[in-house]
């Protein structure tokens, strides 16, 4: 305790020096804190959206992943009820929702263009998509309708020139390899904030898409659980349950959550390199003013029976005092900065190949904290070491004659 | 016939050489010397600057190795000790008194005193009743919370004399302790340097160019040109 105490008087002993390192400490502190908490909000963002988008657990037949198909739905599911309700009974399921996927051709009488559609179940898919608030125009449309009803993307709605009420027509190869058609109304115009699937996509109930594919069966189930965190877990207990199908989990699925989060991790590691490298450097710098300065002091020192080692200690100790405030101020700021946030309502602007922005917000993560405060600890330890282990074994006669 | 037995060695030159290399030139800092310092005895030294003081005293006090000559400090044999082994060895059995006093300033007068203490592991209790005593000792009673810029220069040497004196070392090397004070306070800090060595049984060497102080000494080695007159 004495030589902590010792180290923070020392330290007050330049308090411009001090101050400067413990600012510049605080600031890089700070920025990694920012610029980890930012990732990690979008880190949390995208889990969500990418897993809301694909379900947690995906299940489909064999093939079906990766696997091509002659006609369509050659690799589909066969007897999905039963086997969604096998599913549902699993504990930590919250719903299983079939989906159909397919492809043709939309038509407003006069132009037709190519679609990428999915057959849903209106009422629980668009919730557990958190789709509502993506409608543009119009409403979720219903099941059973007499005249199958759709969403359609904001892009192809442009493209069709329809509207709310418009009827279109939608041509598909069948299961058989013939073409089929269903005339749809539009019930509602969506946006995902991807133009390019913008541009492409219909929404539609499932059974209608199954009676126009002419087929019973579905493309996948989508399995929702109560917690992400449990994905793991419960994709090891489907495979186990059911191992004649394929699964895969929302992660391997979301290529651009693993994409952002792989240019993130690089930038934002590169970042925090960079601020511990600039705390090295005021540190070191501080650090060996002072040990200059003291020369003599550290002769006295030695002469008197402090081993090198103590001597080294008790800088470490000096730079420990000013990595510590440096960083707690550090956290203050950030801190801040995460509240401020909050209430700022500020907007990042929209990713490339998006068309919607997403909030500037910070995640506050113990788990980041503990470790930039530990890394600038270690830095700070570092640059004292490095300033005072010679000075601490020069020849007692030299550093006494030090003027 | 009974003998009288005489005071323990504290410190043993034998024949110690020591040179310097100052760009091409070396120079014969010490050139074959040998002294006894007893317990209890204040040895001056005296000389002509660059007569080899610093370096006799730096040998004695174990932060400078000899080229040659044998060293025992209470009764250990010096050669072949690490500089851990010699560090341990200042802190346990040497006292140091410094021309500038070489206070730490950032530490109290008590901090200042009590820190070989601290070195040695002694406990809370009797470094506080050690470092009390011997301030109050040195005449310095109630300045145990300044510091030493706050004090005269005579002050701080008495600091400084009860640095090295708190652990009750075998040998205390003081280094021109009265070159930066007035004579009156000068004189008061060789009767306590004389005093405390005595009560301590410590065996002390000063090295001096001030005539007035070796007339209070116990002895007074002459060094010239690295040889014992």
């Amino acid at each position: 305790m004495k030589w902590l105490l010792f180290a923070c008087k020392n330290v007050l002993r330049n308090r411009r020096r001090s101050l400067m390192a413990l600012t510049i400490t605080a600031v890089g502190t700070a920025a990694a804190l920012v610029g980890g908490g930012f990732a990690l909000f979008t880190y949390d963002a995208l889990r969500e959206v990418s897993a809301r988008e694909t379900g947690h657990v995906v299940v489909a037949a064999r093939n079906f992943f990766g696997g091509d198909e002659d006609v369509p739905m050659q690799n589909g599911l066969a007897d999905a009820p039963a086997l969604a309700a096998r599913l549902r009974a699993l504990p930590g399921v919250r719903a299983v929702l079939p989906r159909v996927q397919f492809s043709g051709l939309i038509s407003n009488g006069d132009k037709s263009t190519v679609f990428i559609g999915s057959g849903v179940v209106p009422e629980i898919d668009f919730r557990m998509r958190g789709m509502q608030t993506g409608f543009v125009d119009g409403e979720p449309f219903a099941a059973g309708a007499d005249v199958p009803e759709v969403a359609i993307g904001k892009e192809l709605a442009k493209i069709m020139k329809a509207r709310v009420g418009t009827s279109l027509t939608l041509l598909a190869t069948t299961t058989e390899g013939n073409l089929n058609a269903v005339d749809v109304i539009v019930r509602g115009i969506i946006s995902v904030g991807v133009p390019d699937i913008d541009k492409r996509l219909v929404l539609a109930d499932v059974a209608a898409v199954q009676k126009l594919l002419l087929t019973d069966r579905v493309s996948t189930l989508s399995v929702y659980l109560r917690e992400t965190a449990d994905t793991d877990a419960i994709a090891a207990r489907i495979g186990a349950e059911l191992p004649q199908l394929e699964r895969r989990t929302w992660l391997e699925l979301a290529v651009f959550y693993q994409s952002v989060r792989a240019l993130y991790n690089r930038i934002f590691g590169m970042l925090g390199l960079i601020m511990l490298i600039i705390v090295l450097f005021a540190m070191s710098n501080t650090l060996s003013m002072a040990v200059a300065e003291r020369t003599r002091e550290i002769g006295t020192l030695r002469a008197i029976g402090t081993q090198p080692g103590e001597i080294v200690r008790n800088f470490v100790f000096e730079g420990v005092a000013i990595g510590a405030a440096g960083a707690l101020t550090g956290f203050a700021i950030a801190g801040a900065v995460t509240v401020l946030l909050v209430f700022a309502g500020l907007e990042m602007p929209p990713p490339p190949g998006r068309s919607n922005g997403y909030p500037l917000l910070i995640n506050f993560s113990a788990w980041l904290y503990a470790f930039t405060g530990l890394a600038v600890l270690a830095v700070s330890t570092l640059a004292a070491y490095l300033a005072s282990a010679k000075a601490a074994r020069r020849p007692i006669t030299e550093a006494l004659a030090h003027v | 016939m009974s003998a009288i037995a005489s005071p323990a060695v504290v410190v043993r030159l034998s024949g110690v050489r020591k040179s310097y290399r100052v760009g091409e030139t070396s120079v014969q800092a010490l050139r074959g010397v040998s002294i006894d310092v007893h317990a209890g005895e204040l040895v001056a030294l005296t000389g002509p600057s660059g007569s080899g003081k610093s370096t006799l005293l730096n040998l004695c006090g174990l932060i400078d190795t000899p080229d040659a000559g044998e060293r025992e400090l209470a009764e250990t044999n010096i050669a072949g000790r690490t500089e851990a082994e010699l560090t341990r060895l200042r802190r346990e059995k040497v006292g140091f008194v410094f021309q500038g006093f070489n206070l730490v300033p950032v530490m109290t007068v008590f901090d200042n005193v009590e820190y070989p203490l601290l070195l040695l592991g002694a406990p809370a209790a009797e470094r506080s009743a050690r470092v009390t005593a011997m301030l109050g000792r040195v005449g310095l009673g109630g300045f145990e919370h300044r510091l030493p810029d706050a004090l005269s220069g005579g002050q701080r040497q008495r600091v400084a004399i009860a640095r090295a004196l708190v652990k009750s070392p075998a040998l205390v090397i003081a280094d021109e302790p009265t070159g930066n004070l007035d004579s009156a306070t000068a004189m008061q800090i060789v009767d306590l340097l004389r005093e405390l060595a005595h009560e301590h049984r410590a065996a002390v060497v000063v090295a001096t160019h001030d005539e007035r102080m070796t007339s209070h000494c116990d002895r007074v080695l002459r060094l010239i040109d690295g040889e014992m007159q």
